[in-house]
């Protein structure tokens, strides 16, 4: 279509809406971005609170609880472990859904049915299931492992790896990655090297992305580590031991409130780098979206 | 896509079909057949495993425990533990709560999903990051900023009140209470799965309309919804099935196992796990089996009806 | 007054104008190719017509109507889309029906009208089919019928062939002429395909840089273009770069003609390969044949030659039997009917 149009204009049969629909709209999203910043907003201030119990805004702010999450190594400890969990969680993810989806998509299409099947199965069932599951099987299969620590790395492995390999699918398909390796077949370059020149380079946004995401659902699960690895303390742990043993005792809720805190800042900064990867473009989560998207021919 | 040739790479191939006199074809020996369906699914049998040793396996153990006893096959603790008033109530209850949470985010994700699905790249790359935190922020800490938002000394009961306004807040481990902190992960959830299918309706079909004299509300009735509807209906079995196995917000909540708290499946499976007094292992295992004959049901639903709605296309 | 006419239609596109003061009228039951290249505004003024993008100054009339301000979905007009944009949920039979259950019109009606649309396009035996059950030429003829199928003063077509097979395309084009003249509605048909245009329009505007540089029957169009972009883009051209003497331009020995006004350094003839006369005999302008191509029952001669110390090159167009006496490499003279030549300066 001939259009002399400045990018990303759409045509005027779309952008023109009667005002009052455009007011609703303005309305709408106003709405859900009070709706969803509200919580935050009375969390961080909470953290900052002495007292907040009888008016709109605290009685007085303090950074105390915040030193003393600093300071105290239970809290510390547990962000370590939560971080380390998570980082183990993606690292493991990559080296092995990268390698699956490069071969399906090069060598055997067959994988792929296998592969979305599998990843259909975490959105599905629930991770308190799949936590209680993987704790019996490993007492049938593997004793020695029941309640470790990479028992839970494993198990986290498993539910994240969708992420991952939406994002690493589609890095596949926006760069071409058959036609490329073909290319660089005709032109001499063994496997190792297609691999580390031709496909790495270019699926690194889809890499990326797809590793934040499964970071930070390692990083707020809750459910796996309860039943899997009872003695593995994370972040969610402590919180669930913080929110249960509300006394009424000040400061409880007030060092919640400051790691709650940095939980949503982790989470919001990996959101940010993973649609700036992205540019604006919707990370397809499931095989619906796929199927679609291939049709449509986008 | 281009078509592949599922077998063995160029080496085998050579000597593959046209075998030379008195020597068989490599694929007809078991080892030959080892081989090359090594070469066709070797890189991606680590995570096959891993999928296999913690996702399939596992179900299937489990599956097979609660109905193994003592002495054989027995459906003894099924009986048991479905006969429990409280374990019926978790039923009951859960499937309302998800019903009702799929709904609710159904009928207010759906415009916004639309919206900004149309949206110019820079705001909707700034909604799509506000969606993915929203979306990911669930467990304990979003049942605490619950509390913070609308517990009893929550920074919005608190703005109510000054108001003049006697408010007081649902309880925390109240029904509604947890419909409201679903809400706030599952919306986002439902708009981030269903903007792709949003991209399904053209542009132009709009435009061919209007050019036949249609006015919105005609084109949403014979063409927009038609075509969304079952991509919607989708979202809903799926945040349906995500609230069935919520867990770390119901937690948060509704933890403590006192008798006003609702009951739900999640929960009474996290009770039984942290009391081994009540039902141990094998009551627990029951509940699971529950909870993912429900997820199964659903997702093949899904299917099927993805399966139909890509018929047009 | 029926028909459309465009008064002063400019759009601009923040910096960009798509559409520069563009004015004309379209007689009623006329059909009116818009042609030009990629850009030169000929889809934004076909959107405007339609309603789809609002002309930042001027005036439309439609039958006589002022639609400027008017809502797409109000104005009498049926549009085809280069996408088809057929409705994938609707099969052909209800696509079709569609403006007319729009527009609540009785059920009987719709039936009889539906009806008598299937058998124009020639579409019945695919009438209970879906859009992706069809071919692209079945889907294009069923855009059509609804296009048509509320009568509507005025048809758009946005490239309605451009997505479709070349044997496709050319039969799909005599099939829209067809049914336009059975039913006599004007329409305005965008494409950047010149034969295509030529084929069928009642007339041609050629439009380049949001402007019309000439509106005109095809035939006068191809013979003579009054704009320099005209020439080049219409019928394919000789187009050699003179340098103008003495208020004339000439190819020595092939023509000499008076230069054309506003020529006073260097000027373009434009001249067509059929009008040039090849011969061994040597009387007329030196040139060397580089190649033949046999094009069936034309072949097309290659010829270089020199221009003001630089090698120039053209063709000429002869019956492949005659061509056979011509040899690559040889030396052959050429001349040209002053009145086949058409010069504009060069600027």
């Amino acid at each position: 279509m001939t259009t002399i149009a400045a990018a990303n204009r759409a045509p005027d049969s779309v952008r023109r809406r009667p005002s009052t629909t455009r007011w609703a709209q303005r309305l709408l999203f106003v709405g859900l971005f009070v709706y969803f910043l509200l919580p935050m907003v009375a969390v961080v201030i909470y953290s900052l609170a002495t007292r907040w119990t009888a008016h709109i805004l605290p009685d007085g702010y303090t950074l105390d609880w915040w030193s003393r999450v600093f300071s105290d190594p239970t809290v510390v400890g547990a962000f370590g472990t939560t971080l380390v969990l998570a980082t183990l969680t993606a690292i493991l993810d990559i080296a092995l859904v990268v390698p699956a989806a490069y071969w399906a998509r090069v060598r055997n299409p067959r994988i792929r049915p296998v592969i979305e099947l599998a990843a259909a199965i975490p959105f599905a069932l629930p991770y308190l299931v799949i936590g209680f599951a993987l704790l019996q099987f490993a007492g049938v299969v593997v004793p020695g492992l029941q309640g470790t620590f990479p028992l839970l790395v494993l198990g986290h492995a498993a539910i994240a790896f969708p992420f991952l390999y939406w994002a690493v699918d589609g890095a596949m398909a926006a760069a071409g990655i058959e036609r490329l390796s073909e290319a660089a077949e005709t032109c001499g370059a063994s496997p190792f090297q297609i691999v580390r020149r031709v496909v790495l380079p270019n699926i690194t946004p889809g890499i990326v992305s797809g590793a934040l995401l499964a970071f930070a659902t390692s990083f707020g699960e809750f459910a796996m580590v309860q039943t899997v690895a009872r003695g593995v303390y994370t972040i969610p742990i402590w919180s669930a031991a913080a929110i249960r043993s509300y006394s009424g005792e000040p400061g409880s809720f007030n060092r919640l409130a400051a790691v709650t805190t940095i939980s949503f800042v982790v989470l919001f900064v990996l959101s940010a780098i993973v649609v700036y990867w992205n540019r604006g473009q919707t990370v397809r989560i499931l095989a619906g979206a796929r199927a679609i998207e291939q049709r449509e021919g986008t | 896509m281009k078509a592949q040739q599922p077998t063995a790479p160029a080496a085998d191939q050579a000597t593959g079909t046209a075998a030379p006199l008195g020597v068989s074809a490599p694929e007809a020996t078991p080892a030959g057949r080892l081989r090359s369906f090594g070469a066709a699914w070797g890189p991606a049998i680590p995570l096959l495993m891993l999928v296999g040793a913690c996702l399939l396996g596992p179900a299937i153990v489990l599956v097979a425990q609660t109905v193994w006893g003592a002495s054989g096959f027995t459906l003894d603790n099924w009986t048991k533990v479905l006969g429990q008033a409280a374990n019926q109530d978790a039923i009951v209850t859960s499937l309302e709560l998800a019903v009702v949470s799929a709904s609710a985010t159904l009928i207010i994700g759906s415009p916004v999903a639309w919206l900004v699905s149309r949206m110019l790249a820079g705001p909707r790359a700034f909604w799509l990051g506000l969606l993915n935190v929203a979306a990911n922020f669930g467990g304990i800490g979003l049942a605490f900023a619950y509390l913070a938002t609308l517990g009893v000394v929550g920074m919005l009961t608190l703005a109510i009140q000054a108001l003049g306004i006697a408010f007081e807040p649902p309880r925390s481990s109240s029904f509604i209470a947890l419909l409201f902190a679903y809400e706030y992960t599952n919306i986002p959830l439902f708009v981030l799965l269903t903007i792709p299918a949003m991209g399904v309706v053209r542009d132009d079909w709009w435009e061919a309309a209007q050019t036949a004299s249609a006015t919105r509300q005609q084109f949403w009735r014979r063409v927009g919804l038609p075509i969304l509807t079952p991509f919607l209906v989708g979202g809903w079995i799926l945040i349906f099935t995500w609230s069935i196995g919520i867990y770390g917000i119901a937690y948060g909540l509704a933890g403590q196992s006192g008798g006003t708290a609702v009951h739900l499946i999640t929960l009474q499976i996290g009770n039984s796990l942290q009391s081994d007094v009540l039902f141990g292992p094998a009551g627990a295992g029951v509940l699971a089996v529950v909870l993912m004959a429900i997820a199964t049901v659903s997702l093949l639903t899904y299917r099927a009806l993805l399966r139909r709605a890509l018929r047009w296309f | 007054m029926s028909g459309v006419t465009l008064e002063r239609v400019t759009k601009t596109f923040g910096q960009v104008r798509a559409l520069d003061v563009v004015s004309f009228e379209i007689e009623s039951g006329e059909l009116l190719a818009l042609l030009g290249p990629s850009g030169c505004g000929k889809t934004t003024l076909l959107r405007s017509v339609a309603g789809l993008e609002k002309p930042t100054s001027g005036r439309i009339l439609i039958a006589g109507r002022d639609v400027t301000f008017v809502p797409t979905r109000e104005r009498p007009i049926g549009m085809v889309f280069q996408s088809y944009a057929l409705f994938p949920n609707l099969s052909v039979r209800q696509n079709i029906a569609f403006p007319l259950e729009v527009r609540k019109r009785p059920a009987a009606e719709v039936a009889r009208r539906v009806d008598e649309l299937l058998d124009l396009v020639r579409l019945v035996p695919q009438a209970d089919r879906y859009p992706n059950q069809i071919s692209g030429g079945q889907a294009q003829r069923c855009a059509l019928g609804r296009a048509l199928a509320p009568s509507p003063e005025v048809l758009l077509l946005d490239e309605p062939l451009s997505a479709l097979d070349a044997l496709v395309r050319t039969r799909l084009r005599d099939e829209i002429r067809r049914v336009q003249q059975l039913v006599k509605t004007t329409a305005i048909y965008v494409t950047h395909d010149q034969s295509e245009a030529m084929a069928i329009a009642d007339r041609v505007a050629v439009m380049n840089h949001g402007r019309v540089e000439q509106i005109a029957r095809p035939l006068e169009l191809y013979e003579q273009p009054t704009t320099r972009f005209a020439a080049t883009f219409v019928g394919s051209r000789n187009a050699l770069e003179l340098p103008v003497m003495n208020g004339r331009i000439q190819l020595s020995g092939a023509f000499d003609m008076p230069a054309p006004a506003g020529a006073t350094d260097r000027a373009v003839a434009f001249f067509r390969p059929e009008d040039v006369e090849v011969s061994t005999d040597g009387s007329g302008h030196q040139a060397t044949l580089e190649v033949k191509i046999f094009l069936g029952a034309t072949t097309r001669l290659h010829l270089v030659t020199d221009v003001d110390g630089r090698p120039a090159r053209f063709y000429a167009d002869l019956p492949s039997r005659r061509a056979l006496a011509f040899e690559p490499g040889s030396p052959l003279a050429v001349q040209v009917d002053p009145a086949h030549v058409t010069a504009f300066a060069a600027d």
